[in-house]
């Protein structure tokens, strides 16, 4: 699932929990998989990996790019 | 060696400019040409180059002459100007002094342009319906430009600030020069197999010229056919290029494409912790409704008095056993009534009252004999009488 879609998705589930007609299990239901989505957001966003720029080259290979040498 | 033959460079420059000066036609010289390299200084002076086919040259316009002017001079604008020539001696360069300047009809790349345009505009190129939607939150950037200068140094560090987790894959591209419309539109369709989020296209500021693959046909067809989102960044806040009005998005700078492209992380951290409060605020609401609505029922009279709940029946069933009672009573009444009957009618049937009248009983084996031929001779037989019975033996039995 993209990160936008799981956004959508919460945001879809805080307007059903917050319209209040909902009965309580589905409620719990929606609840648990809010946490989980927040929580795999939350990983992605927390990513520690520095993603490096690439350069495609003229064969079509991508190579390290670092825009400080330019 | 005689060195005083020789003279210093700034003796020359000074001999030049004064026979630049003591010339009557440079110093009054009307010139028409198109304008390259307009900039306008923060000091209000205009710097600018006046061309044509052959020859340039350079020009200055001081702010106490331009604010005269009624129009905006731009890139490619034909122009008719009046002012003096001469050298400026820290470069030795010779230049125009702008005096006066009026337009000299349009520009003929500025014609170009506008053709192109209304042509493409006519097409649908530009229409909102075809634009596509950029996404949010990208994991995969793009950028079509210049592997050197400011413009992808600007897009870089605008994302990586920004937006740290996202990737970006640069497609080096010519960006100016005859040759650059078709490495862009190269880089475009390559940028296809790349698994590209949003691509930005674009370069930094430059002159008209520079900027005009950005106004070439096959460019504005490529960014309209490519499936990925794209934003043009193409020179400054002033530059509108074709690319521009074909693109899904126009960026005013390619600082500017970086920050619509990529949100800031920060604010999406923020918006993911406030959705955070909000479930865990509106599932707290709803438990809570809940226990309200549990405690309400506890609380109710019913279940607080649940004997209510017979009170009704109770009533109904004291109504009902007063009923049945009265009718059985009734009934009491009437069963009496008759057996009062029945006994007064018994009475009047009642044996004894006729032995009173002088009548008898005669039993043969303790059973009341009233057929003759049920005895026969010497037969006991019993006789009850009004007060008393009588034992007796059958002398005769006559019929």
């Amino acid at each position: 699932m993209k990160f936008e879609d799981k956004i959508k998705e919460l945001e879809k589930i805080v307007n059903d929990l917050e319209s209040g007609n909902i009965d309580l299990d589905k409620a719990i239901d929606k609840y648990s998989k809010a946490m989980k989505l927040i929580s795999e957001c939350d990983k992605e966003l927390k990513s520690v990996e520095e993603k490096i720029s690439k350069i495609v080259k003229e064969n079509g290979d991508l190579e390290d790019f670092d825009i400080e040498d330019k | 060696m005689k060195t005083n033959r020789y003279i210093t460079i700034s003796t020359l420059t000074r001999y030049l400019k004064d026979k630049f000066t003591k010339d009557e036609n440079l110093q009054n010289i009307y010139l028409k040409g198109e304008i390259s390299n307009f900039k306008s200084h923060s000091s209000g002076h205009y710097y600018f180059s006046l061309k044509d086919d052959f020859s340039k040259i350079n020009a200055i316009m001081f702010n106490s002459y331009n604010k005269k002017l009624n129009f905006t001079p731009k890139e490619g604008m034909k122009v008719l100007v009046c002012g003096r020539i001469n050298i400026y001696e820290p470069t030795g360069n010779y230049q125009i002094y702008v005096e006066e300047m009026q337009e000299d009809g349009i520009g003929n790349l500025y014609i170009e342009f506008e053709k192109l345009k209304e042509k493409l505009s006519k097409e649908g190129y530009f229409d909102d319906s075809h634009k596509k939607q950029i996404p949010k939150f990208p994991k995969r950037i793009g950028i079509v430009s210049s592997d050197t200068g400011a413009a992808i140094k600007d897009i870089i560090t605008t994302i990586k600030r920004r937006y740290p987790i996202c990737e970006i894959i640069l497609f080096p591209s010519l960006v100016q020069g005859d040759e650059a419309k078709y490495d862009i539109v190269k880089n475009i369709e390559k940028a296809k197999d790349y698994n590209i989020d949003t691509l930005i296209v674009g370069r930094g500021g430059g002159s008209i010229e520079d900027l005009w693959p950005f106004n070439e046909e096959i460019v504005a067809k490529a960014i309209y056919d490519c499936d990925i989102p794209i934003i043009s960044a193409v020179g400054h806040e002033i530059d509108f290029t074709i690319s521009d009005f074909v693109a899904d998005l126009r960026a005013a700078t390619p600082t500017a494409a970086a920050e619509i492209a990529v949100p800031n992380i920060l604010d999406v951290s923020n918006y993911l912790a406030q959705i955070n409060i909000r479930v865990n605020e509106s599932m707290y609401q709803k438990i809570n409704y809940n226990y309200l609505l549990l405690d309400s029922f506890k609380n109710s009279y019913i279940i607080k008095n649940p004997l209510f709940l017979y009170e009704n029946k109770k009533i109904k069933l004291d109504n009902l056993n007063e009923k049945l009672n009265s009718i059985i009573k009734n009934n009491l009444n009437d069963v009496n009534n008759n057996l009062n009957n029945l006994i007064e009618k018994l009475n009047l049937l009642n044996p004894l009252n006729i032995l009173d009248r002088g009548y008898s009983i005669t039993y043969f084996n303790d059973k009341i004999l009233s057929d003759a031929l049920k005895v026969k001779e010497n037969d006991e037989i019993k006789i009850v009488l009004k007060n008393g019975k009588i034992t007796s033996k059958i002398e005769k039995v006559e019929l």
